[in-house]
């Protein structure tokens, strides 16, 4: 997936002769030139469109409570912790509870020499050739060792505007979500952003 | 040529009024000049008052055949008379020497003020100018023409389009008071 492909985005256009239609179906004289009008649209609109993304925040979006794993665990009971859980990744935290950085799937992969997205069958060729499976590697280091710090994180009021900002620039998938002394509260992930943007679009 | 190019205009007019919006234009400035005339020419006939002016006419296409218009609300059709109304007596009592001078003053100055005031309204101008131009009993009104005929009919007909206007089923009137 490239990270940097434009996308055509079409604005949300009214055309003078949709205004003209508007305008005859509202009875009375209304002395406004459709121009004119459409140029108040186009202002009121990216306002309104504006607001709306305003309005959408970490808050509503994020998934909480998180699950947060302590930077000395092992990685292999990481490992157990994320499988059990069903997730992909969680914030670590320090002895006292503050986010120091961010563990995922891609950290194990990387460690394993498999690169950052290896396709199954990579990784399923590489098993049949070791036996071990490049686990071993694994085998007595912490969390701290191969986590992605330091932790990019955001608050409750940070938007749906910023957070998608966040992800593409930074090349990242979730985002913990922090109170004001650093306490982990919650994780917005783009699973999370993709389901906000839904709930936006219907409001469009 | 941008010049050029903003001569040949950037939009389109707006769509043309049913016949009811037609009819009840019709029905709302007839009576409401026809109450203004009718004050001029059979109450006020024996004395030196009048009723009826000119831009009385022009108000008439606002507050009767244009009243979603911003410049046909209330704040505007009396605010905008009285305003001009004191500014076209000023201008030719101070320069009614040089009637030239003191016909463009007055009617520029109403504008300014009108829209200074937010009370712009079209007809202003034309009542500040008949300030200046007018006859001698205009003249000899001083600053009663300010409230007769000025402010007493852009009344009179604000009360007929309040009345007519809220009639049919798809008019209303007005926009906003103040």
């Amino acid at each position: 997936m490239s990270e940097n492909k434009q996308l055509p985005v079409i604005a949300a256009d009214i055309s003078e002769g949709d205004i003209i239609k508007a305008m005859k179906a509202i009875p009375g004289y209304i002395d406004i030139t459709p121009g004119d009008f459409r140029e108040i649209y186009h202002v009121a609109h990216t306002l309104a469109v504006q607001r709306m993304l305003d309005s959408v925040t970490a808050s509503g979006l994020m998934t909480s409570p998180v699950l947060s794993i302590e930077q000395t665990t092992q990685l292999a009971e990481a490992a157990r912790m994320l499988a059990s859980n069903q997730i992909t990744g969680a914030p670590v935290v320090d002895s006292e509870k503050k986010v120091v950085g961010v563990i995922s799937e891609k950290n194990f992969l990387i460690e394993m020499g498999l690169g950052a997205s290896p396709s199954f069958m990579q990784i399923a060729t590489h098993c049949l050739h070791d036996k071990s499976c490049l686990v071993a590697r694994l085998h007595g280091r912490t969390v701290r060792d191969i986590m992605t710090q330091p932790a990019i994180t955001g608050d409750k009021q940070m938007t749906i505007g910023e957070i998608s900002a966040i992800f593409t620039r930074q090349k990242i998938n979730r985002i913990p979500i922090v109170d004001r002394d650093g306490t982990v509260v919650g994780i917005v992930t783009r699973t999370d952003l993709t389901h906000g943007f839904h709930i936006f679009s219907q409001g469009l | 040529m941008e010049f050029l190019q903003k001569l040949k205009g950037s939009s389109q007019s707006p769509p043309a009024v049913g016949p009811a919006e037609i009819l009840w234009s019709w029905i709302g400035s007839f009576i409401g000049i026809g109450a203004v005339s009718f004050a001029h020419y059979k109450m006020f006939g024996h004395n030196d008052l009048m009723m009826l002016i000119g831009s009385f006419g022009a108000s008439a296409v606002l507050i009767y055949g244009a009243i979603r218009s911003p410049l046909a609300q209330p704040r505007n059709l009396v605010g905008g008379h009285v305003l001009s109304a004191i500014v076209g007596v000023t201008a030719y009592q101070l320069l009614g020497q040089q009637p030239w001078i003191a016909a463009s003053v007055a009617v520029s100055t109403a504008i300014a003020l009108m829209h200074f005031s937010k009370t712009l309204h079209p007809p202003g101008g034309a009542t500040a100018l008949i300030a200046v131009i007018g006859s001698d009993e205009v003249h000899n009104l001083g600053y009663l023409y300010v409230i007769v005929p000025v402010a007493l009919g852009a009344v009179i007909m604000l009360i007929i389009a309040l009345i007519i206007n809220n009639i049919p089923k798809n008019r209303r009137y007005p926009e906003f008071w103040l």
